[in-house]
């Protein structure tokens, strides 16, 4: 058993003579959960599916556990490797338990038949992924995340030692893409597989994932653990995001604002982002201070705002800092207080307060609105009473 | 083990029962009826005692027998026909007919029928007219055979198929601009296909080309039912997609060849039989699918052969309209009131 499960050198993946990705040399650890992520056309379905035996590459060589996967017969090749495809249609009047069972192909006899053997292992999948309760159901009848579950029992009755996904969590809600990837982390912790997908959750690939293979403009463009390959900006640039930006630290997409502010909120730790974000929305800019860059809210309003006022991490606040804050709220036409915890650690936001009532600026207090609707109306009637 | 599991199998078994009694009743039903009224001890009569030669004896052995024993399994052979180009094209509404198979027999049928073609200066018997029709069968089965080793999809193969459907459709349509009335009149009566005037002869030879087919599709039940995944999934669990291809078409063109060489060509039982069996048994596992649409296509084929005699005698009814008037109410009955209301099948 060699240590790479799969391994490619200067692999040309594509179709007829069209290259889609070229020059992909990889090498797959067993145990590791890998992940392909991209934009839409990128080519990772079709690196899949060439790795999965189903296309003819173009140029190079697969080695699956060291071996020329075109020197292995088919037969030997689907007991190594099983395959999930995405949108696969579900056969009519076949029951969740006679699916699941397809995938002992490779092992049965001439007509198919199960041994008890077989039975067990089809019984112990089904148990796996949790849909051991559905075996009677007609495959037709599923939900999409159930349709999903039984199709990866299917693969895990082939007992393979590489999994292949492509795209195993599109159309499902959240918990059953939770659940999908729980059961293959188990699958690679418990058993030693390995898994290879597709995924469009940028988050739950940083997250899940050992390693993330990136693919773009028709070559790999990143091929490494997350923490590694993934930097701050990196996924923007990968998928080319506008007017949003990926938080790699939070996993998550925050939406940009207008670019002049009309706000000024006083606030740290999560008391701002959520304001923030339903001002932006509304069409109004904001700056927000003062906080450290690591509060949630600087982490989020470096994005939805114009400006922050931040300090590193676990240093005091600086004079330059209050001064530069002092400086955006008096281009800002309201200043909202956000009801930050009032104590020494905050004692610069008060002095921003302060100075609001000093230059005469209007001061809202979240605390005195219901709501952030409540508090959007004030501001905007406001706004509005200043253009005139 | 699955609880389920043995209810599910003696519902199985009784219904392959059913439809073994069912073929058994339609067959002795279709010796006994007819347009000549033969009493039943005639009947018996005719069974016990050999050297007597009466003229019911003649009926019932020279006519009615061998026609009988040709419905059963001409039905059987287009069910299964039916079911494996189903299963292949992952297509509902795919029969042999409809796939320019039938076509291919007709056109060389045609060819004998309407222009006299001629071999050289031998003129085609009857034999040499069932012979045509099944070269023209594995003609446009050879054809999508070649097309489905260089083609990646198969809704494209099917296009391809239904296109020489057409153009030996379009060839027919010409040459009967070309014919004289006759011709065009008995070339019309072939094509509305019929077991009629089978000799044992015929039947004999069927029967020998159609078996030993059905057997060989039986064995290709377990990569037909990985099929029902598609090819993708059948190709990751180990099949070898381009020979099962080759198969599949092939054992599916010699039996629909078989049948209509010697019958012409019969629509709707190799559509509509693997339906009404999938959904009476409630399943899509071919080694179920395969011997009991063998059953039931038989029983259906052979009811539409007894209909087509006897319900306006002395007339004979063309059979593909009575496989359509007997089949369709009873497809779209089922396909109402059972769990195929979703899905593709």
């Amino acid at each position: 058993m060699k240590k790479h499960i799969l391994s490619t050198h200067e692999l040309d993946v594509g179709y007829g003579k069209k290259t889609v990705v070229g020059n992909i040399s990889l090498d797959i650890e067993r145990g590791r959960i890998v992940c392909l992520i991209g934009p839409n056309g990128a080519g990772k379905s079709t690196i899949l599916h060439t790795l999965a035996g189903l296309i003819k590459p173009l140029r190079g060589n697969i080695k699956l556990d060291g071996n020329d996967i075109n020197k292995i017969k088919r037969s030997e090749i689907a007991k190594k490797i099983s395959l999930v495809l995405s949108g696969s249609e579900m056969p009519n009047l076949t029951t969740v338990y006679e699916l699941v069972s397809f995938g002992r192909a490779p092992y049965t006899g001439y007509f198919g038949k199960l041994s008890k053997k077989d039975h067990e292992i089809v019984k112990e999948a089904l148990l796996r992924v949790g849909a051991y309760e559905l075996r009677d159901r007609f495959c037709s009848e599923l939900s999409d995340g159930e349709k999903q579950k039984v199709m990866i029992a299917r693969a895990i009755v082939q007992q393979p030692e590489l999994f292949i996904l492509d795209e195993p969590t599109s159309h499902l809600d959240i918990s059953h893409k939770i659940e999908v990837m729980r059961i293959l982390t188990a699958l690679t912790v418990e058993n030693g597989l390995t898994v290879l997908m597709s995924l469009h959750d940028i988050d739950l690939a940083l997250k899940y994932c050992d390693d993330i293979i990136a693919v773009k403009n028709g070559q790999i463009t990143a091929y490494g653990p997350p923490e590694q390959v993934i930097k701050n900006g990196d996924i923007n640039k990968l998928f080319d995001v506008n007017n949003a930006e990926f938080i790699e630290t939070l996993g998550s997409l925050e939406i940009k604002g207008p670019e002049k502010a009309d706000v000024f909120i006083v606030g740290c730790g999560d008391s701002v982002y959520n304001l923030a974000r339903t001002l932006t929305r509304n069409g109004v800019g904001v700056s927000c201070g003062i906080m450290h860059e690591t509060d949630v809210d600087a982490i989020i309003c470096s994005i939805t705002c114009s400006y922050v006022a931040k300090a590193p991490s676990y240093t005091e606040f600086t004079s330059e800092i209050l001064s530069s804050a002092k400086k955006e709220m008096e281009s800002c036409a309201v200043v909202i207080d956000s009801g930050f915890v009032r104590n020494n650690a905050t004692s610069f936001n008060s002095l921003l307060i302060e100075h609001a009532d000093k230059i005469k600026k209007p001061v809202l207090s979240v605390s005195d609105f219901q709501n952030n609707d409540a508090l959007l109306q004030s501001i905007l009637t406001l706004l509005r009473r200043e253009n005139k | 083990m699955v609880i389920g599991l043995t209810k599910k199998i003696r519902r199985t078994a009784f219904l392959l029962l059913i439809g073994l009694t069912g073929a058994a009743v339609v067959f002795i039903l279709n010796i006994i009826l007819g347009s000549v009224n033969i009493p039943l001890s005639e009947i018996f009569h005719a069974f016990s005692a050999s050297d007597d030669k009466t003229v019911y004896h003649k009926i019932i052995t020279d006519i009615r027998l061998p026609r009988a024993c040709a419905a059963l399994i001409g039905g059987s052979a287009l069910a299964v026909s039916g079911i494996l180009l189903q299963v292949f094209f992952s297509n509902p509404i795919v029969e042999p007919y409809v796939l320019g198979i039938s076509s291919g027999a007709s056109l060389f049928t045609g060819m004998v029928i309407l222009i006299g073609f001629r071999l050289g200066i031998v003129a085609l018997g009857n034999t040499g007219m069932f012979l045509g029709a099944f070269i023209g069968a594995m003609a446009v089965s050879a054809i999508v055979v070649i097309a489905s080793q260089n083609v990646k999809s198969i809704t494209t193969l099917l296009i391809i198929g239904m296109m020489f459907g057409y153009v030996c459709s379009a060839a027919i349509s010409i040459m009967t601009a070309f014919a004289d009335r006759e011709r065009l009149a008995s070339f019309v009566i072939w094509t509305m296909g019929s077991f009629s005037g089978f000799s044992w002869q015929q039947t004999i030879l069927m029967y020998l080309v159609i078996s030993p087919v059905i057997l060989l599709s039986f064995l290709l039940s377990k990569p037909l039912n990985i099929m029902l995944l598609g090819e993708e999934y059948a190709r990751s669990m180990g099949i070898a997609i381009k020979p099962f291809r080759a198969a599949l078409i092939t054992v599916s063109g010699i039996l629909c060849a078989a049948v209509t060489a010697f019958a012409g060509p019969i629509s709707f039982v190799g559509l509509a039989v693997p339906h009404i069996v999938r959904l009476i048994f409630g399943t899509q596992d071919n080694r179920i699918i395969i011997p009991a649409s063998c059953l039931y296509g038989a029983i259906m084929s052979g009811i539409c052969d007894l209909a087509s005699r006897t319900l306006l005698p002395p007339y004979e009814l063309p059979l593909g309209a009575m496989t359509s008037v007997i089949g369709a109410p009873i497809l779209v009955f089922l396909l109402l009131n059972k769990r195929g209301k979703d899905g593709r099948f």
